[in-house]
């Protein structure tokens, strides 16, 4: 169980695995609602679905440490932080319950926390 | 689903007071800087959960004693393996400990012993959480079983997050609470039973505002007044609002109501109804019948600038990729067409008439 190694690119790992469900959640929550006639959220089920696939793929490349994934993972991270806060501070109403600010800041802030700095980055081929 | 329950509130306070306990507690531990990271974060989210277990024993002693048992059999189990993660069994232990906890909650929340709520489905994700970072192994690491517990992780994890989801969801829409309706719309406070003056007062409104709306009845009418339609016409129906009602901000107000409500029929838009709305979010305007004409808010739903369609938002707080959570200002129906199942100031208006009034 005892290793000198970094295991954040596993941790990072775990996390985009629960965002990468999260968003599946999402995308299928969206589909019954194509039954009520409401043709738009097909397309935008299935690009979540896509999306939730794309992530878990990031999280298999940072397990396997490669640089790519670890650089769209940061990217990725920041656009949903600055979407997130964007949706905090305007006033439409949305959540801001304990497991929005889990899902929306805590999650891609610690995600790009655990990749970020010059050490991380040399872990990754 | 989307708020923190009053009497759960400690469970949070109990888990962020937990959180830096365990930050520092467990640095004293002589292993600790040798455990992978993967371990040592799942240790401190086990604390968490913990924390937010041990919390709640109080408020659930009185009334509940055997969950306050299980919160505390469940709470001592999470600090012992927490503190205990060198132990040859760790990982066995941890991952049936945490499987363990989100389908006991899950069992309370379906058989109604538990109201899902934020603290609730918060502590699931970290409980969620810590078992992908118990089973995942670590490079280096002399992990045995590796492909047993990668499996683990490709199945457990996503498996209970979609129990979990679907789970709170439907325990959610099928028992709301007394304030919510459809799809977590929440409704006004008001008394139980209209009196006499209340039954008149709401009467007046149904009655000048059916008369006010009469002209609508032609689209084209309305079209002229400003109202434009807002949404697919391939839904059953479709709100035309009038922007310059909304920004104007009537209350309340039958010869100018921010929306029309119709449906979308064969033979073009059959006028269903008026919906007046506030200009803010959690002003509920004025109650003249009482419980018969509460105002609803829409809260937490999904929205898209793709064609306007709505959908509602996850327990996890997700929506699908281009659109975003917000809630709708108070709004109040009156139905000029008959319904049956609620009334002339319903929520919601029933959809076999709308669906009659496709046919006729």
């Amino acid at each position: 169980m005892i290793t000198n190694q970094t295991s954040r690119p596993e941790i990072v790992y775990v996390l985009l695995l629960v965002q990468a469900i999260l968003w599946m959640v999402a995308g299928l929550s969206a589909l019954p609602f194509v039954l009520g006639g409401e043709i738009h959220m097909l397309g935008l089920g299935l690009a979540t679905l896509l999306l939730a696939l794309f992530v878990c793929l990031v999280g298999i490349g940072i397990l396997w440490r490669r640089h790519w994934a670890r650089r769209v993972a940061i990217w990725l991270e920041a656009v949903c932080l600055a979407g997130s806060a964007l949706l905090f501070l305007l006033p439409i109403g949305a959540n801001h319950g304990p497991v929005a600010m889990m899902t929306n800041f805590l999650l891609p802030g610690a995600v790009i926390w655990l990749l970020w700095g010059r050490r991380t980055r040399a872990v990754f081929g | 689903m989307y708020s923190v329950s009053a009497e759960h509130l400690v469970g949070l306070i109990g888990g962020l007071i937990a959180l830096p306990l365990a930050l520092i507690g467990l640095r004293f531990h002589q292993r600790w800087r040798t455990a992978p990271g993967t371990v040592q974060a799942a240790a401190v989210l086990m604390a968490v959960s913990a924390g937010v277990h041990l919390a709640l024993i109080p408020h659930h002693l009185a009334t509940q004693p055997l969950t306050s048992a299980l919160f505390l059999v469940n709470g001592v189990a999470f600090i012992s393996l927490a503190a205990s993660f060198t132990w040859r069994w760790w990982r066995l232990a941890s991952s049936a400990l945490l499987i363990a906890t989100v389908l006991g909650y899950l069992t309370y929340v379906a058989i109604g012993l538990e109201g899902p709520d934020q603290v609730g489905i918060a502590t699931k994700l970290v409980e969620l959480t810590a078992l992908g970072l118990v089973l995942v192994p670590v490079r280096g690491e002399r992990a045995a079983h590796r492909a047993w517990r990668h499996a683990g992780i490709g199945v457990a994890m996503p498996l209970l997050i979609v129990i979990s989801g679907a789970t709170v969801w439907i325990a959610d829409l099928a028992r709301p609470d007394a304030r919510h309706v459809h799809a977590g719309a929440l409704l006004q406070a008001t008394n139980t039973i209209p009196t006499p003056a209340q039954v008149d007062a709401a009467n007046r409104l149904y009655e000048e505002t059916s008369s006010a709306i009469l002209p609508y009845e032609d689209w084209r009418q309305a079209w002229a007044a400003g109202y434009r339609p807002g949404g697919s016409a391939s839904l059953p129906s479709t709100h035309w609002m009038n922007q310059g009602f909304v920004d104007a901000g009537y209350v309340m107000d039958p010869h100018r109501p921010q929306g029309l409500v119709y449906a979308n029929t064969h033979h073009g838009p059959v006028l269903l109804g008026a919906m007046f709305q506030m200009k803010s979010l959690n002003r509920f305007g004025p109650d003249p019948g009482g419980p018969m004409t509460a105002w609803h808010q829409h809260e937490n739903i999904c929205f898209t600038p793709f064609g306007l369609e709505f959908s509602l938002m996850t327990p996890f707080a997700t929506c699908p990729l281009g659109a975003i959570d917000i809630s709708a200002p108070p709004m109040l129906h009156v139905w000029i067409v008959d319904n049956p199942h609620g009334g002339p100031f319903a929520v919601d208006i029933d959809p076999s008439v709308v669906a009659a009034l496709d046919r006729t």
